[in-house]
């Protein structure tokens, strides 16, 4: 058989090799993180306002976990922020935007109720800033050709997360 | 499904090239200084001669991420491609 043949002689003269395909970058690409980092937001607004509406005497335990809950609240947003910066800039091509118009406005509505959902505890902004996560989650999924499904995620804060249907 | 795949053979000749530029649809190896030497499909060519190329596995890095390439980095032209047989499961 041919291929028998030139593999034989691939053996010997060691043909020059050309690559298909390149996995590096390594096509690894999910935004559950960035939805999961949400989540985490506005865990954290609900923390922050439930610990703001407590009566404690103890200010040192007060001050030690406000200061724990806005720290989180801190690194998840900006988690978020990476996550989608990452899949806007390296996975998502022109070829995308032309299928999704929406795509540049969305992500950039998402780094900017990113740094809003860091400057406020306003569970609100957390709010739009998960639809908008989850809109951009859903037009990910969409580009691979895999459906997705709304649920509510089985934890606090309990709020509605976009899951490809796999 | 890419039309070339890993183990498969392609037997290339820059004689059409000498004759003539390369043609949209012509499956063409190159030289790339990142990514080494590849295999890709000819999208189109621009004005100026530079030449863009596309990968027909959807993953494929490709134009897309590293530009169009100019004519001296092509190799020449696959004029045989013999595949691999496919591969058993397991």
């Amino acid at each position: 058989m041919l291929y028998t043949f030139l593999t034989k002689l691939d053996r010997i003269f060691h043909f020059p090799r050309a690559r298909a395909h390149c996995d590096i970058p390594c096509g690894i690409y999910d935004p559950h993180l960035a939805q999961l980092a949400v989540l985490t937001v506005i865990r954290m607004d609900d923390l922050i306002a439930d610990l703001a509406k407590a009566e404690t005497t103890d200010k040192v335990a007060y001050h030690n976990s406000m200061t724990r809950y806005i720290a989180i609240k801190e690194e998840h947003a900006e988690l978020c922020k990476r996550e989608v910066r990452v899949i806007w800039g390296d996975y998502f091509k022109q070829e995308h935007v032309d299928k999704f118009p929406e795509l540049p406005n969305l992500t950039h509505k998402i780094f900017q109720l990113g740094s809003k959902a860091r400057q406020t505890a306003d569970r609100e902004v957390a709010m739009q800033l998960l639809e908008a996560v989850n809109r951009f989650a859903e037009i990910y999924w969409e580009t691979k050709g895999i459906a997705t499904k709304r649920v509510k995620a089985p934890y606090k804060p309990s709020e509605e997360v976009v899951y490809p249907v796999l | 499904m890419p039309e070339i795949r890993e183990g498969d053979f392609v037997l290339i000749s820059d004689i059409p090239f000498r004759l003539r530029t390369v043609r949209a649809g012509e499956i063409i190896v190159f030289r790339h200084r990142v990514y080494g030497t590849m295999v890709k499909k000819v999208q189109r060519l621009d004005a100026a001669g530079q030449i863009y190329v596309t990968g027909t596995n959807p993953e494929s890095v490709d134009s897309r991420e590293f530009g169009s390439i100019s004519s001296d980095q092509v190799l020449g032209k696959v004029i045989w491609h013999i595949r691999a047989p496919a591969r058993r499961a397991g």
